[in-house]
């Protein structure tokens, strides 16, 4: 059976599509699925970054597009998971270097092979953004609580649909607590009220994030993360498992959940 | 040969020459017949500007483009407008701009049906209706709703609606409930008071008094 295509789209740039494609893309491969995420942020990229795996590129996505190389030899495997591999955008090359038949055909092979094919899309709704969604069958669209971002991320919603993509998901990040309660921030009730799609998960703001990014290894290795374990909710509920939204929120029974889970 | 027989008829009115092909003759005869005519009245229509009024009988765009060559050849007849519809027209290319004579306050658009959108607007959509238009769903903001007669919506209206296009001071915007970032009707427009919360789960209705535009509810 052919694995599933996702890809993480927002719209608006830094509000967390390569953090998360990473996140999910390490819980997913935890959960011993094979999964491959592939960074088109051609120009821009930064997957690799996240993932810790800068230093061992060879080949890129456009060189394996090009034919300049077969498919594995793109493929970096990650430093702790052998189901987990990514391919990286090509640095020095542009946006229309690959078409959108070119990725759907790459990503449909993928698929045969992969448990999951997770997709980074780059930010804005050009030609990058039409290649990381030709191929795909569910959308995970990234938004964090702010009016610019939701506006995007409404934005996209609505090409998404145009596109035909079935399946579509939200993600809300950096959402503080604290802020929405004083009334300073929008509640998570509000985005969904106006975006109308159904709901993943939520992250709360966390500084584990910068940390994380910075050395280069997924904050769902860290037990400890609030963020990581929002994470890991909503990659178990991409897998099928019926986790409840609150249980993100780190209290006891979402503790004992997790010690379970892991 | 009488007029109303004549495969294309010219009038002349305030905006200048008007030609409306007859929807049964061919476009051999038209253009035989304008060509004789140009012909007989020697430089009356010298470098006149005229109207094309397919709106009886449409033409293809090579007879068109066929026929304002000829007409230009002929005797520096320039057309500078085609239209197709009631509401739809267009100007050719290379034509100066014409003031378009605005339509009367008041008139109602009944004659054209009205647009139905079945699914919220999202952000980027932009829905354009000659006559109302009906959304059956949210207007979200970034989205536009333009409308010759009213904009009505059967949820929140949080984009810009712009109802009576055409001059129209009587269209109306209705919503269940009003959120916009601006509401514009016929030439005015207006913008939600700050930190005003809406009341929820009954119509509400933009409409012009006293040259204001105002929000009531039901």
């Amino acid at each position: 059976m052919a694995g599933r295509t996702i890809v993480v789209t927002s719209g608006k740039g830094g509000v967390g599509k390569t953090t998360t494609v990473a996140n999910l893309g390490t819980t997913l491969a935890k959960k011993k699925n094979s999964v491959v995420l592939i960074d088109t942020d051609i120009g821009l990229r930064n997957l690799d970054v996240v993932m810790g795996l800068e230093n061992r590129i060879v080949y890129n996505l456009v060189d394996i597009i090009e034919g300049k190389c077969r498919k594995e030899q793109a493929m970096i495997r990650d430093r702790k998971l052998s189901n987990l591999c990514m391919i990286p955008a090509a640095q020095t090359r542009e946006k229309n270097s690959i078409t959108e038949e070119q990725m759907k055909e790459l990503c449909s092979n993928l698929a045969e092979e992969f448990d999951y094919v997770i997709i980074d899309c780059p930010a804005g709704i050009e030609q990058g953004f039409k290649n990381a969604i030709a191929g795909a069958d569910t959308a995970l669209v990234v938004t964090t609580p702010e009016v610019s971002a939701i506006r995007d991320a409404d934005r996209v919603i609505g090409l998404l649909e145009a596109a035909l993509v079935r399946n579509i998901n939200l993600i809300i990040n950096r959402l503080n607590a604290r802020m929405v309660k004083k009334g300073d921030m929008m509640s998570t009730e509000d985005i969904i009220a106006l975006l109308s799609v159904p709901l993943l998960g939520v992250v709360p703001e966390s500084e584990d994030v910068v940390v994380s990014t910075n050395r280069g290894v997924p904050l769902v290795h860290d037990r400890s993360s609030k963020a990581g374990a929002a994470f890991r909710g909503m990659a178990g509920r991409l897998d099928g498992e019926s986790i409840p939204l609150d249980g993100d929120a780190g209290g006891l029974l979402g503790r004992m959940k997790r010690l379970i889970w892991n | 040969m009488s007029s109303a027989m004549a495969p294309i008829q010219i009038k002349a009115d305030r905006a200048g020459f008007l030609l409306i092909p007859d929807p049964e003759a061919s476009f051999e005869a038209v253009m035989a017949f304008l060509e004789e005519r140009l012909e007989q009245s020697h430089d009356f229509f010298h470098n006149t500007e005229m109207v094309l009024d397919l709106r009886k009988s449409p033409m293809g765009s090579d007879e068109i483009s066929a026929l304002c060559t000829r007409l230009h050849q002929k005797s520096m007849v320039r057309i500078v407008e085609v239209r197709l519809g009631e509401e739809v027209s267009f100007a050719v290319a290379g034509a100066p701009e014409r003031k378009r004579v605005a339509p009367e306050a008041g008139r109602r658009h009944e004659e054209s049906a009205p647009v139905i959108v079945r699914n919220t607007c999202r952000s980027g959509v932009r829905v354009v209706s000659a006559s109302d238009c009906v959304v059956l769903g949210d207007v979200n903001p970034g989205a536009e709703i333009i409308a010759g007669g009213d904009v009505i919506v059967y949820g929140t209206l949080r984009g810009v609606a712009h109802a009576g296009v055409g001059g129209d001071q009587s269209a109306r915007i209705w919503a269940l409930s009003f959120e916009p970032n601006q509401i514009r009707i016929a030439e005015l427009v207006a913008v939600p008071p700050r930190g005003c919360k809406p009341g929820r789960g009954r119509f509400e209705i933009a409409e012009i008094r006293n040259g204001v535009i105002q929000v009531v509810s039901l």
